[in-house]
């Protein structure tokens, strides 16, 4: 009798008290319906509470920046919060400065929608779209950069200014378990509305880089979210100067040959594509065929660490000592100029300690390196 | 050993395919408390101290980052500094760190040793030197002949 | 089954001071050290605690009257106990993270420790030992949680006046600590003799 009284009893009150948990779980974590009032009830969103504010914002078609996919590690995601939302989280307070803290920005992807809230978000963030495409291509451009080539479907239009970037939805795949997004700069021009072009240079264990190196095919569907940046041609007649190497060439050929199909071609333009060696240079061709027809383009590629082999008969040395060189005693001093920057955050640095020494202080550079 | 759920959940962004494709962890299946304690012990044993590991690991960074890229040669090392787009979090969530990866040899005795800004706010801040097998483990031996030979 | 005559009332007012189970049973030991070094978390842990133990007193009680005795379950009371305050925490951790996201954080691993919070499951075994009554369960239970409140508040009250004091290395920390608890227990034992309940 006992044998069976024991296990009996024992699973009877162990299940009673489990139903309690359950029961307790759903009402206390469940935080019911609320409203996002945003830009002082210009748009107000009723939705289910509990998740965080940047995926919920998502969910209703307004896609606040993120390089990270809502995993608080890249800081891009920020919104000002109008309304009491408690106090920063720890895992906010490292991408946030005093004033920031000040005024309350926070990191939507940190901020459980808990109950009724007010945000502030600029205008330009209700022009950004999720895009489903097909892969129409994907060529070796180098080594180990690869042209994405996106064909939109839906919607199949886009519209975005030449040096912006768009955040490419990483499905899960392997062992990682959760879909991510990651920012590449677009390469192809605004003209070319049904298409979006990525260079991606595959970094050593990095999950989105990876993922198309080696998973991507043709034909496959993607997602892509955007157009996000503030890196795009100032509209002014100052001559340009532009520097990048390697995947960051990918913004500055959408500006140049934006400018080119739109007839902006009184401005002269300086173009430093720098490289180690010959097996890290593309697109020769296209920039050259492009210079003998602009006369006010100038195609400078350089290689820092040539090998024998290259036979390489253009610049030699650092980027930036190229470009020193340049705006001492090659590029002429009359007018004004303004510095065009994509690459990694130590070049950009160089590179803007370079322009300071010329007098050129009107630098853009790619911000979310 | 007890952890606490500051650690499990560092121990969950440790794993592939969170923070980075493979991981923090390689193919160690201790878990964090246990490899810190561990590798606590050796530097111990080797006469090494975790703040001056860092020093020099930081220095070494900086005068690679002259390079742009390219190696160069300071003191007896040879150091080449890559960088790539974008910030890694910290798995303890505490920080975030550019992606900067520098290639430190020894040209006394050709040992050499990668680390990440990331791998040295872990090993100054948590003692964490990463799992065996992991590709950017600083395996301590390594850490003494590369810095101090 | 006859149970003691003693008003519940006396009960409340013996379990809060002359018998309290830290400080005069010394059970619940753990969570008291490490969380006593902060007077807030002292006493968010506090109220957890007090909850805890008057609601598991009281559902143990009923279990032990009700399923325990009529089966004839004694060897079943440990594990049966452990359950009801393993689930009464699991409940009460929930509605903490609910209510207040920061002393969820803030606690840290003590909340679940409750679970194996000796002094939890003492309270819920001498009453069963004692042979109390529902009301006296009740008022022990409850005063018996507010007795561990009252100790880990004072506690924490003393090590924030300690903090800058001149300790010997040796004793920093955790050996102070247990000397100063030692010393609260002396003074606690003043109270003896105005009710005694054991």
């Amino acid at each position: 009798m006992e044998i069976i009284l024991t296990p009996v009893v024992v699973s009877v009150i162990s299940s009673l008290l489990a139903l309690i948990i359950v029961v307790v779980d759903g009402v206390v974590n469940n935080y019911g319906e609320v409203e996002i009032d945003i830009n002082n009830s210009k748009r107000k969103l009723k939705v289910k509470g509990g998740a965080p504010l940047l995926q919920t914002l998502s969910s209703q078609g307004i896609f606040v920046p993120s390089a990270c996919g809502g995993r608080g590690s890249c800081g891009a995601c920020k919104v000002k919060v109008l309304s009491d939302v408690g106090p920063h989280l720890p895992t906010e307070l490292p991408y946030m400065s005093k004033d920031e803290i000040k005024e309350n920005i926070r990191l939507s992807c940190q901020i459980k929608l808990k109950k009724d809230i007010k945000i502030y978000l600029p205008e330009e963030l209700f022009n950004i779209r999720k895009f489903k495409g097909i892969v129409e291509s994907l060529k070796d451009v180098t080594y180990d950069i690869k042209e994405l080539r996106i064909r939109l479907v839906e919607p199949n239009e886009v519209n975005f200014k030449a040096g912006q970037y768009m955040q490419l939805v990483v499905p899960p795949y392997e062992n990682i378990k959760e879909p991510t997004q990651r920012a590449y700069s677009i390469s192809s021009s605004p003209s070319d509305k049904n298409h979006i072009e990525l260079l991606i240079r595959l970094v050593p264990g990095g999950i989105a880089t990876t993922y198309v190196h080696k998973y991507i095919k043709e034909g496959d569907v993607v997602e892509i979210v955007g157009p996000f940046g503030d890196f795009y041609m100032r509209d002014t007649n100052a001559d340009m100067i532009m520097v990048a190497g390697g995947s960051g060439m990918a913004p500055i050929k959408s500006i140049i040959f934006d400018m080119w199909e739109r007839g902006i071609t009184n401005r002269n333009i300086w173009y430093f594509f720098g490289a180690r060696s010959k097996r890290d240079l593309y697109y020769l061709e296209l920039f050259r065929e492009l210079e003998k027809k602009w006369s006010n383009f100038h195609f400078i590629p350089a290689l820092s660490d040539q090998l024998p082999e290259d036979e390489w008969t253009g610049e030699t040395g650092l980027i930036t000592n190229v470009l020193d060189k340049y705006l001492q005693s090659v590029i002429p001093n009359e007018n004004a100029k303004e510095g065009y920057l994509c690459g990694s955050p130590g070049m950009i640095n160089a590179c803007i300690n370079v322009f300071d020494k010329h007098g050129v202080k009107d630098v853009y550079y790619d911000k979310f390196a | 050993m007890k952890m606490t759920p500051k650690f499990i959940r560092a121990q969950e962004n440790m794993k592939p395919g969170k923070i980075t494709a493979d991981g923090f962890l390689g193919g160690d299946d201790r878990n964090i408390v246990d490899i810190i304690a561990a590798d606590e012990e050796e530097f111990d044993y080797l006469g090494l101290d975790f703040v001056q590991v860092e020093k020099l690991l930081r220095k070494l960074m900086r005068e690679g980052l002259k390079g742009l890229g390219e190696s160069i040669r300071y003191d007896k090392w040879e150091i080449r500094i890559d960088e790539a787009r974008g910030f890694l979090p910290c798995p303890f969530q505490d920080g975030i760190f550019r992606k900067r990866v520098a290639t430190v040899k020894n040209l006394n005795n050709g040992a050499e040793i990668i680390y990440s800004e990331l791998s040295i706010h872990l090993l100054a801040a948590h003692h964490f030197l990463q799992g065996k097998g992991a590709k950017f483990r600083l395996e301590p031996t390594m850490i003494k002949s590369v810095l101090y030979e | 089954m006859m149970y003691p005559n003693i008003n519940p009332l006396v009960l409340f007012f013996a379990s809060i001071f002359t018998s309290n189970i830290l400080l005069t049973n010394f059970l619940g030991m753990c969570s008291f050290i490490s969380i006593s070094k902060d007077i807030k978390s002292s006493n968010g842990l506090g109220v957890a605690v007090t909850l805890v133990t008057t609601i598991t007193t009281a559902l143990n009680w009923l279990l032990e009257k009700y399923i325990i005795m009529p089966l004839d379950l004694g060897y079943l009371r440990y594990i049966i106990y452990i359950i009801v305050i393993a689930a009464v925490v699991q409940v009460l951790e929930m509605v903490i993270d609910r209510v207040s996201p920061n002393l969820y954080m803030v606690l840290g691993i003590f909340l679940p420790l409750i679970t194996v919070n000796c002094a939890i499951l003492g309270v819920a075994l001498f009453m069963q030992l004692r042979n109390y009554s529902f009301i006296q369960s009740v008022f022990f239970g409850l005063g018996s949680g507010i007795g561990w409140w009252l100790a880990i508040v004072l506690l924490a009250a003393i090590r924030k006046k300690t903090d800058n004091a001149p300790v010997p290395a040796p004793l920093k920390g955790v050996g102070i600590t247990l000397i100063t608890i030692g010393i609260m227990a002396m003074a606690f034992i003043g109270f003896a003799g105005m009710i005694n309940v054991q």
